[in-house]
């Protein structure tokens, strides 16, 4: 006998004391099998393993004893055929002892032998892996073992619950409705009710994922036993949430989280998942800063809390925390940021790029405090959960998915031509008073040939990105052990000339374990991206708009760069090509790897623990050969190189330990954990000087001189406890509560530890009867609340303390390294906090064919932690600081799913979803003396723009006329004083309207976007606001034709001068009032076009499923801005309009 | 809820274990990439790396940034000194040409008062950390805090100067420093001159120092790239001379001009070179493969006049020196295309890519002290000690003694020698109109020529409309 047995005997006794209870006999050999726990209801009792030798699986049996306890049988059943059995324990204790000598019996032989030395009826029925063991008691036809029983006397109920895998599943609620009987399942799936009354019954189960299973039940006898088999769920509110630390549906959650599947994202033709989540979320609004694969992507949950700092969300994948802004690259513009950077200087681009979207299975938006708060001071912004495709039970599965597109720039801006253009100069010179124009003036002094007429859009901006994805994937698994192992290859290339691309590769793997007893539970995650992302160091666009028409030609005869040399041999033009020379390359390899061990230490008590790893390294190199500069700047430069290397790995460890139980006819999980984590950055930043030739710029050993320009290292620690008590009482009652400690090495060590805590209740008031007597139609309603606090640390390290860096020189000053302070310090700071309040009201009409959804939330957030900004005369830009400002963010939030026809070949669904945000400057003590006076107002939102009050063209002189503070008109307002005007640009509203048409195998889906805002329209007034029209050498827009002429005009556009006499009026038109407009667009975002060939057709063809589509990504826009997308509202590269075709093949 | 009790013993160790949480967990240590304030003045070497920062920062900076170094072109062009190439197409460069500065310019702009007040800073800085700081060489401690002394009231003087009243920042309290208003350029001069003293006595008075701040260098090699106590006197001279104390700036000019071991008038083809006796203080370059950053800005090459090499020498200075002077032969050169002929300052002379260095910068020379002397014994009546000095500067030009003979004519003859002597060089010529009150009268005569107009106001350039923003002590100089 090995331990355990101690604690049989134990429970032994205990049992005797019981009585009433049922015994589920098992003595599979179970590792560790330590320890045991009756529940109130019923109790369900392990026996630990007898002397007997495992020797697996199998049907056959031998035993062979005398005055054998029928339990001893059991055990043995159990230890040689991995079947376990069932039986009251009453029966069970008073069962006569068994003499047997069996050889490769079966179960029926053992179990004939056994029931023949018993005083009663006894009958077993075999379910999964179960045999339940009854007694027949009444009127039966051989009933007359056990005398007669009071058909009033309770009866039992034995219950095996399992997926259709044949998978049992634990910690299921089974209820037996009009009763208060009800329970959970065991590690095995089983379950047993205990004294029912004979009757009918409608026995009700349900799990997290799965469909609630119901069944009429009639019991007659004694005993009675069910085997339900649960299905995935297929309405869309029992499908699995992931949420912090777990998972549910979103029928009991009472937080705010919105999830999207893998279908809404594989369909998108993007690069950054991130990007495919845009208007498909309320509450949830994001910014690409360009169209250039890897580029920025801003991203706001409910708006922005902080002023000007620490705005990301969380971002958690498969449970492991991953970085919100790229590391600090040190090259990379092009890419463009996401979002302001952080105090410790976040880089170019997203780091999300570096997730391959089609290995997500789904991603949970997580908005209010119930949801995020225990995350505590990392989910201030929300939580962004991204979980990963994983294995499923099933024969092994071979997934291809071939997709090839192409792009295009989406929308031209009509510039002069030549013609125009040169009339415009000629007018400007004219109203200077100059006669003619100057040696410089190439474009009109005859120096280059004005008969020519280039579209440099079409030239520069008008080439084909190519789309290539390949992605393929082999899965499968066991009722124990499932796995998926995939592999992706993308390639995506720019619509600029030359040779730029986005290479990415990544593997993704999971193996999910699980212990033949249920109880031990392995999970592993990898996901490995490399990225090589090849880009022209700066982006085209930006030149593409003011090349005058009549510029010459990109090249010469000979293939050179043509800089068309003036007579001194200086370059009449800055040829945009050359630029292209430069090429910027960023190199990325990301690895997130985690994994889970889980152990089941009672029935419903689990320990947990994570093991996550990351690393991202960037390695990025610039190249600046001779040949990208004009010929005159030639004897001031050199060849040089950029080189940098950043760094950044972690680990977490996140030990948990949950308890699961009913309670009643409730149920109560608790959660405790604890997290270790550990973040590690290195970089460097080189400049090598001095090569031989363009062909060695990558090798730094090449460099005659190489410059440190920075170096840098940081660690990251951070720790904390969290709990959480979740009870949902008869699904109709859900409450839940977390509380979360933290502490960060962002503070100094008086501030650094903080707690956070929420409370989130909800009422499913359908469930309540008079609701569904009164209401028929209403199939599910629910109203949740929620209220608490998270924080906010996203500012950078060692910001508390005095610190000094080297400084960078080619040359060291009399040969020693020089030190600089490296900026202000505050060693008082502390956690930002932000209070989030959010109710909701959760509605579901015909059988949950309509689905409706509104929230409104209100996040306020206050002890502002930001990089205050100061004036120069402090000696730096900004410190790191506390602000006693308030934001508040309130959001309403709306979304409707319908299946508006669901017919047996053809359906159609609707999905709409609307948000209202509002963000508002609340509070701000003193706030008219403080640095923010300039640009922040009380009531106002926070990227308020404060502007001056266009008069438009004054009719005399011609010049632009604005409205100082008394009330004058002046051509030169006072940017101090005179911008009286509020002007907010954030969106009115904002949303997406998806339907999806099936029919056959034909699937249709189109998704629209919609934002409603007002625009700054800069290109309105001038290519971008730099040059006034007629200035030198510059193309405009055709809108500058409205411009003054002579006294009397009333013109838009302010008369054309080459010089920079008008300048200050010019360029205050770009902070007034004047420059915005109607921004609003509604973009078709994605249209898909799919055939799934019928299975029946694919028969013999050794394919599992063939599906063929086609996609298009940013198809249209309906706007009335003025410019190349409202959504960047710059003169850059916009998200190109993509058209892809694909094969997907499952064999 | 029961537990067995092994079970439950079980439990209550792994919760202890798994939940633990300590507070050392989340201390991390500085990282090794930087050095605490404490352990920076905890000794010499690191100490020293401070002012060495310093130095490399104001002498990296090259002509394309917004450097305070910059001035050399920016103020040349606000005054009288400068043309601007027509071609450019940089906003702000021709605001300074044309003395038509907006408050509101920012970010790319040349605005001196966005880098001075950072060198500011790390003065203070320093001066807080080496005055408490107590585990230094006396020698070191003394030598640095002159430095930091002598530095900060460098950088306000060129402040004064280019902004009239200024917040006069003498600490490191950003809580204090972001409220502050302006202070009379009165107090901000007792300042520097306090300043000034204060470094005089604290710096080296045998040499110039080495980069460890103690080791003087043997007199023929010694690098003058360090302040000393002659420097402090040298500054202490000008700025005597721009408060009109005319003893005092005789006194402490004289202490460079009566030092002949170190100092001495070098030919005009010599005087830019490195470590010459004329020298007093110069940035060593620090960019690879270049002489001095004036050198790549000033001189044109075959190709032309460009954004790199925007600006040209103005007829009126070109009109200004008199036949036979050296330096409009050795000092100018010119270049000649199809649009005319331009030339340029050739003081520095190699704009040549890895050259040796033979060339540093110059912030300090001799030349000037006798300038200074000159008009400061001509203010108190010395006719023949002033002729004597100014004299001295037009023999070395090649140029016959002057002719003036009475105080004013003296004192138009200096200006009119400070013109020629110091042009390109810190903005000499655009200070020196300034504080002599000729601004008016020949800016009135020169803004049409720059197809600008004049104000007086615009003597005097704008505070950026950041700083007035952020600050609300803060009010904005007339005009703008």
């Amino acid at each position: 006998m090995r331990r355990p047995l101690i604690a049989c005997k134990r429970s032994h006794d205990f049992c005797q004391k019981d009585g009433t209870g049922l015994v589920a006999v098992r003595a599979k050999a179970a590792i560790g099998s330590i320890s045991l726990a009756m529940r109130i209801t019923a109790a369900i009792l392990l026996i630990g393993a007898l002397q007997v030798n495992a020797r697996g699986v199998a049907q056959k049996v031998s035993i062979t004893g005398t005055n054998l306890p029928l339990t001893a049988v059991f055990h043995a059943i159990e230890d040689q055929t991995g079947y376990g059995v069932l039986m009251e324990k009453s029966t069970l204790e008073a069962a006569k002892p068994v003499t047997i000598n069996l050889t490769n019996g079966t179960i029926d032989d053992v179990m004939k032998v056994c029931f023949s030395f018993q005083p009663w009826k006894l009958i077993y029925t075999i379910s999964g892996r179960t045999i339940s063991v009854s007694r027949i008691v009444g009127n039966t036809e051989t009933g007359k073992p056990g005398g007669p029983i009071a058909p009033s006397e309770p009866s039992f109920l034995l219950g095996k619950v399992k997926t259709e895998g044949g998978v049992p599943l634990s910690g299921a609620s089974v209820n037996l409705k009009g009763t208060r009987k009800g329970g959970v399942t065991d590690n095995n799936g089983n379950f047993s009710l205990q004294g029912i009354r004979p009757g009918k019954y409608i026995l009700e189960i349900s799990y997290v994922g799965y469909d609630t299973y119901e069944e009429t039940i009639e019991v007659t006898g004694s005993a009675f036993t069910v085997t339900a088999v649960m299905r995935e769920a297929t309405n869309s509110l029992d499908q699995v949430q992931v949420i912090p630390y777990g998972s549910t549906t979103p029928r009991l959650n009472t937080g705010n989280v919105t999830t999207i599947k893998a279908s809404d994202i594989e369909k998108q033709p993007v690069n950054n998942p991130l990007v495919a989540l845009e208007g498909l979320v309320p509450g949830l609004f994001i910014t690409q800063a360009n169209g250039l694969p890897g580029a920025g992507a801003t991203v706001r949950i409910e708006g922005q809390n902080s002023i000007d700092n620490g705005n990301d969300p969380l971002y958690i994948i498969d449970g492991v925390p991953y970085v919100s802004q790229t590391l600090p690259t040190t090259q990379g513009g092009v890419l463009g940021m996401s979002g302001p950077s952080l105090g410790g200087g976040g880089g170019a681009g997203n780091p999300l790029s570096y997730i391959n979207p089609s290995e997500i299975e789904s991603i949970d938006i997580l908005k209010d405090a119930a949801a995020t708060s225990i995350y505590g001071s990392r989910a201030g912004n929300g939580a962004i959960l991204i979980t990963t495709k994983k294995g499923k039970i099933g024969q092994m599965k071979v997934d291809l998915n071939l997709q090839e597109g192409i792009g295009k720039m989406p929308k031209k801006i009509a510039m002069l031509n030549t013609p125009q253009y040169l009339a415009m100069r000629h007018e400007a010179l004219r109203n200077d008073g100059i006669a003619s124009p100057s040696f410089t003036d190439y474009d009109i002094n005859g120096f280059w040939d004005t008969t020519r007429n280039t579209d440099w859009q079409k030239v520069l901006l008008g080439g084909t990105a190519q789309y290539t994805n390949i992605d393929g994937s082999v899965s499968g698994g066991t009722a124990n052990t499932q796995y998926r192992i995939g592999g992706t290859y993308h390639r995506e290339t720019t619509i600029f000339p030359g040779h730029f691309s986005d290479q990415k590769a990544s593997v993704h793997f999971n193996l999910n374990s699980i212990s033949p007893n249920q109880k031990f539970q392995i999970q592993v995650y990898g996901n490995y991206l490399n990225d090589n992302n090849r880009l022209p160091a700066a982006d085209l666009t930006g030149s593409a708009f003011p090349l005058p028409p009549d510029a010459p030609p990109l090249y010469k005869s000979d293939g050179s760069i043509n800089w068309a040399l003036n007579q001194s041999g200086a370059s009449s033009w800055n040829n945009p090509v050359a630029a292209l020379l430069s090429t910027y390359e960023n190199n990325t390899e990301n690895l997130i790897s985690n994994c889970i061990l889980s152990y089941k230490l009672l029935p419903g008590l689990e320990i947990k623990s994570d093991f996550g790893y990351t690393r991202l390294y960037t390695k990025e190199f610039t190249a600046i050969p001779l040949t990208v500069f004009q010929p005159e700047i030639l004897p001031y430069v050199q060849r040089s190189a950029l080189y940098s290397n950043n760094d950044i790995k972690s680990w977490i460890i996140e030990p948990q330990i949950s308890y699961n139980r009913a309670v009643g006819n409730g149920r109560l999980n608790i959660l405790l954990g604890s997290t270790f984590d550990k973040q590690w950055g290195m970089g460097d930043f080189l400049t090598g000087l001095g090569y031989n030739s363009d062909g060695v710029l990558q090798d730094i050993h090449s460099a005659s001189s190489v410059l440190v320009n920075s170096t840098a290292s940081y660690v990251y620690k951070y720790n904390a406890i969290f709990g959480r008590v979740n009870f949902d009482w008869q699904n109709k009652f859900l409450i839940n509560l977390t509380a979360r400690r933290d502490g960060s090495s962002n503070f100094g060590s008086k501030n650094q530890f903080h707690d956070f805590g929420a409370a989130g209740v909800g009422w499913i008031f359908s469930n309540e009867s008079i609701f569904k007597r009164s209401i028929p139609f209403l199939s599910f309603g629910k109203i949740r609340a929620s209220y608490g606090t998270t924080g906010n640390d996203q500012i950078g390290n060692y910001k508390y303390l005095n610190l000094y860096q080297p400084v960078t020189a080619g040359v060291a000053y009399q040969g020693a390294t020089g030190l600089a302070v490296q900026g202000l310090s505050n060693p008082y700071l502390q956690w930002e906090a932000t209070k989030k309040a959010s109710a909701g009201i959760e509605l579901g009409f015909i059988k949950d064919r309509i689905l409706i959804n509104a929230t409104y939330s209100r996040n306020r957030s206050s002890n502002q932690l930001l990089q205050y900004s100061l004036p120069v005369i402090t000696g730096s830009g900004g410190v790191s600081a506390n602000l006693p400002a308030t934001v508040q963010n309130s959001t309403w939030e709306f979304s409707m799913n319908t299946i508006n026809v669901k017919a047996k070949y053809f359906q159609w669904r609707t999905s709409i979803n609307f948000t209202i945000p509002k963000n508002t400057l609340l509070s701000f003590p003193n706030l008219n003396s403080s640095t923010y006076a300039s640009f922040l107002a009380l009531g106002e939102p926070l990227k308020v723009n404060k502007v001056f009050h266009s008069l438009g063209v004054d009719p005399t002189t011609g010049i632009y006329i604005f409205q100082d503070l008394k009330g004058n008109s002046t051509n030169s307002p006072d940017f101090t004083t005179d911008r009286m005007i509020l002007v907010n640009t954030d969106p009115k509203f904002y949303g997406g309207m998806q339907n999806v048409f099936t029919f056959k195998g034909f699937r249709l889906d189109f998704f629209f976007q919609f934002v409603k805002q007002l625009a700054r329209t800069a290109t309105k007034y001038s290519y971008a606001g730099t040059f006034p029209p007629g200035h030198k050498k510059f193309n405009q827009p055709t809108i500058v034709l409205d411009r003054w002429q002579k006294p009397g005009d009333v013109s838009m556009i302010q008369k054309f001068s080459s010089t920079f006499e008008y300048y200050t009026p010019f360029s205050s038109i770009a902070t007034s009032d004047a420059i915005f407009g109607d921004g609003a667009y509604f973009r078709l975002r994605n249209l898909s076009l799919s055939y799934q060939f019928d299975q029946q057709w694919l028969k013999n063809s050794g394919m599992n499923s063939c599906r063929i589509y086609v996609e298009g990504q940013n198809l249209f826009t309906v706007t009335k801005y003025y410019g190349l997308n409202p959504e960047t509202q710059a003169i850059n590269l916009p998200p190109l309009r993509m058209i892809i075709v694909g094969l997907d093949l499952g064999f | 809820m029961r537990f067995s009790s092994i079970s439950f013993r079980t439990c209550v160790i792994i919760l202890c274990v798994l939940l633990g949480s300590c507070k050392k967990f989340v201390q991390v240590d500085a990282p090794f990439t930087v050095t605490t304030a404490n352990d920076v003045y905890a000794s010499d070497a690191t100490a020293a790396a401070v002012l060495t920062g310093l130095y490399t920062n104001l002498s990296s900076s090259d002509f394309t940034s917004t450097d305070f170094r910059n001035l050399s072109m920016y103020a040349g062009l606000s005054a009288d000194e400068l043309t601007l190439w027509n071609g450019t197409s940089i906003v702000w460069q021709n605001q300074y040409y044309t003395n038509a500065l907006s408050a509101n310019m920012s970010g790319a702009a040349f605005i001196p008062w966005n880098s001075v007040y950072p060198y500011i800073f790390t003065c203070n800085s320093a001066i807080e950390g080496l005055s408490s700081a107590d585990k230094l060489s006396a020698a070191a401690r003394s030598q640095l805090l002159g430095e930091a002394k002598f530095m900060r009231a460098f950088f306000y003087f060129y402040l004064v100067n280019l902004y009239g009243d200024v917040p006069l920042i003498l600490g490191t309290d950003y809580k204090v420093n972001a409220l502050m208003g302006r202070t009379s350029k009165d107090k901000v001069y007792t300042q520097i001159v306090n300043d000034l003293l204060d470094a005089k006595k604290l710096l080296d008075s045998t040499g110039y120092v080495q980069s460890d701040c103690i080791t003087v260098y043997e007199p023929s090699v010694a690098e003058r790239v360090r302040p000393n106590s002659w420097v402090a006197s040298a500054l202490l001279a000008r700025v005597y001379l721009y408060m009109n104390d005319y003893p005092n700036a005789e006194e402490q000019s004289s202490i460079l001009i009566n030092n002949t071991n170190v100092y001495g008038l070098e030919s005009i083809g010599n005087a830019f070179l490195r470590n010459n006796s004329e020298a007093i203080w110069q940035l060593q370059p620090v960019n690879v493969g270049w002489n001095t950053e004036d050198a790549k800005l000033f001189i044109i090459p075959p190709t032309g006049l460009s954004t790199s090499n925007p600006v040209y020498l103005s007829d009126t200075l070109l009109n200004s020196f008199e036949v036979g002077d050296l330096r409009k032969s050795n000092w100018i050169g010119n270049y000649t295309d199809v649009t005319g002929t331009y030339h340029y300052a050739y003081k520095y002379k190699d704009a040549n890519l890895g050259d040796p260095v033979i060339e540093y910068h110059m912030v300090l020379r001799l030349a000037e002290q006798y300038l200074i002397r000159a008009e400061a014994r001509a203010q108190q009546g010395n006719l023949s000690g002033s002729q004597d000095d100014l004299n001295t500067i037009r023999t070395r030009a090649g140029l016959t003694s002057t002719s003036a003979n009475d105080k004013k004519s003296l004192l138009v003859a200096i200006l009119h020698e400070r013109q020629v002597e110091l042009f390109t060089e810190w903005g000499h010529r655009w200070l020196d109109l300034k504080r002599t009150g000729q601004i008016g009268a020949v800016m009135s005569a020169v803004a049409p020529k720059k197809q600008g107009k004049w104000d007086s106001n615009w003597a005097l350039y704008p505070i950026p409309v950041d700083d007035i923003n952020k600050d609300p002590l803060l009010i904005q100089n007339q005009g703008y």
